[in-house]
């Protein structure tokens, strides 16, 4: 069974262009395709239609806007949060179109398995939450009310301080973006292991027939059907802790 | 039903197919770490250079090649983005949002407010509609009642009016009756005054005349009369 | 010098070895200790939301989502030792 090095499973060699900084690899494709599909959707969907229940791709955009605005709006920042409704609504429509690409056949990598843009998407989340931030409460106020959040005695500032910079400046955009990747990486890997598997078994022959055919291909299709919501839900809560971030700078804990 | 079982079968059909396609071996190969070393002697070999002739350039050349063949054992790294993918991915985020911002979800939106803004219309429109229905149907009614109240005081007014008319022919009958009674009486009176004057007249002249030529001789004419009269009037009053 | 690399990269070998060994041993242990925290955290958390859920039915939209914020939170955690496999692994 020959296993290849985890690294060289998410590198894919550059198609066009290499060796500059406009290579382009599966993963750009995915990417370029992930926004494709996206303008597709919302182009077929933006279609006035005289329709009074919507359907097909349509169906999908409206319930993907309602769905963002419903259960991750309304419930994180408020009525006010619907400015943020296109960057929410087009960062999940991406994420999920660059995750989804796990499992349909051919393509088979989530492009989000690769560091580039979820590390992309933190930062770019990290200076809108800021700015946001300082925007809604003046620079002094927003830093005192995220370094100094009011409830626990004068004295303990001292560990609270330190702790606060740290996680508000430091981890959330990190752990933002490794959320995401590591869940993609960890997912692919995943399918690779049970598909190395079952074709090692395959090829086995005698005993890994049924090896293959009862045990790990079944297990295969399974995890199949779990990367699917794995990829819904790491773009759900990419989005919701976006949400939760700019929520938390506009109107401070009280 | 059907509904579940067509989508029960695409997920298994995309079950199959992405089973296929992972489990084909050659997806999962790429180029061994033996290989990888084996490819670099190859390479040296064909420029020209080997081993020994790094060996005679000196130390460093050694490490340099050997540091190359580390490179083999190295996978590259999962954690450090690649610029190239920071910049497409990147961009490719920035042109999605400003398309959503500029079409896609000002399209998306308005269909839903449409849709929105239509069902309420509707909406509006069914309770207008309702409310209109409820009024014309008060309207009906008050109009019926209206009506019923209007054929009631005609009947009453035609009823009043006939006993008006009763009344009034029964009156001028009456009226009549007693006019022409008395009217009558005053004939008869009239007539029996007449004929009482008459018969007195005539009486008076018969009995003057008579008692005249009774007793021409006796009595002057006008004391003759009046004793006649007087003697009239009492059989008059004793008539 | 031929049989001098090939020394050399014997010994280098041996030495690597060792120290790949090691690292994965490392990269196992680490992985598995990081992801006990956060299963009894990820089971705390779901396991709550439910009885809430079960409790208040009306809620449960709200409770789901806190309920998804809860896991991204403590699944962090894990997620961080998992990384850590993921670069200690040649």
């Amino acid at each position: 069974m020959n296993f290849p090095p985890v690294g060289s499973l998410f590198d894919w060699p550059s198609i066009w262009f290499e060796g500059t900084f406009f290579a382009i690899n599966k993963t750009v494709l995915i990417y370029i395709g992930s926004v494709i599909i996206t303008m597709v959707i919302f182009l077929l969907a933006g279609r006035r239609r005289e329709t009074l229940v919507p359907s097909g791709i349509q169906h999908v955009a409206e319930s993907g806007v309602t769905f963002i605005e419903e259960s991750v709006v309304m419930q994180t920042i408020g009525p006010e949060g619907k400015k943020f409704m296109p960057f929410l609504t087009t960062m999940f429509f991406f994420i999920f179109f660059s995750n989804i690409t796990e499992v349909i056949p051919v393509i088979q990598l989530p492009a989000n398995s690769r560091m580039a843009v979820p590390a992309t998407l933190a930062a770019l989340v990290w200076l809108i939450y800021n700015v946001v931030g300082i925007r809604s409460q003046g620079f002094f106020g927003y830093m005192k009310n995220s370094l100094f959040p009011p409830g626990p005695p004068k004295a303990l500032y001292i560990i609270v301080t330190p702790i606060e910079l740290v996680s508000t400046f430091l981890v959330r955009p990190f752990s933002l973006a490794i959320r995401l990747w590591a869940n993609m990486v960890a997912g692919h890997l995943l399918l690779v292991t049970f598909a190395i598997l079952s074709a090692t078994m395959w090829a086995a022959g005698g005993l890994g027939y049924a090896g293959a055919l009862f045990l790990s291909w079944p297990m295969l299709i399974l995890m199949i059907g779990f990367e699917i919501l794995v990829s819904f839900l790491q773009a759900f809560i990419f989005t919701i802790l976006t949400a939760v971030y700019i929520g938390g700078s506009m109107h401070p804990e009280h | 039903m059907t509904r579940r079982t067509r989508y029960i079968g695409w997920a298994l059909g995309l079950g199959v197919a992405a089973g296929l396609f992972t489990a084909s071996p050659a997806a999962a190969v790429p180029e061994t770490i033996g290989s990888c070393v084996f490819e670099k002697l190859v390479e040296l070999e064909e420029s020209g250079s080997s081993l020994e002739a790094l060996e005679e350039e000196g130390e460093e050349a050694v490490v340099a090649f050997s540091d190359d063949l580390e490179k083999c054992v190295e996978a590259p790294s999962l954690i450090i983005p690649e610029i190239d993918e920071i910049i497409w991915g990147g961009s490719a985020f920035l042109v999605l949002f400003a398309f959503m911002v500029w079409k896609g979800f000002p399209a998306v939106q308005g269909a839903m407010n449409a849709r929105a803004e239509k069902i309420a219309a509707d909406l509006d429109a069914a309770d207008q509609a309702k409310t209109e229905a409820a009024r014309i149907k008060s309207d009906h009614e008050a109009e019926l009642a209206g009506a019923k109240a209007e054929a009631a005081r005609l009947i009453d007014e035609a009823r009043g009016q006939a006993e008006q008319v009763k009344a009034d022919l029964v009156a001028r009958a009456n009226e009549e009756v007693a006019e022409m009674r008395a009217r009558a009486a005053a004939d008869a009176e009239a007539a029996r005054n007449q004929a009482l004057a008459d018969l007195r007249g005539d009486v008076s002249e018969i009995a003057i005349g008579a008692a005249e030529r009774v007793i021409r001789t006796n009595l002057d004419h006008d004391t003759q009369r009046a004793l006649v009269d007087a003697y009239i009037d009492e059989v008059a009053g004793r008539g | 010098m031929l049989n001098i690399l090939a020394q050399e990269a014997a010994s280098a070998t041996e030495a690597g070895e060792f120290l790949e060994g090691l690292k994965a041993i490392g990269a196992g242990l680490g992985y598995g200790l990081a992801a006990i925290g956060p299963g009894i955290g990820i089971g705390t958390v779901v396991g709550n939301a439910i009885s809430s859920m079960a409790r208040q039915p009306e809620s449960a939209g709200m409770v789901r989502t806190t309920m998804f914020l809860g896991i991204a939170f403590t699944e962090a955690l894990a997620l961080i030792g998992f990384v850590v496999f993921i670069l200690l692994l040649p």
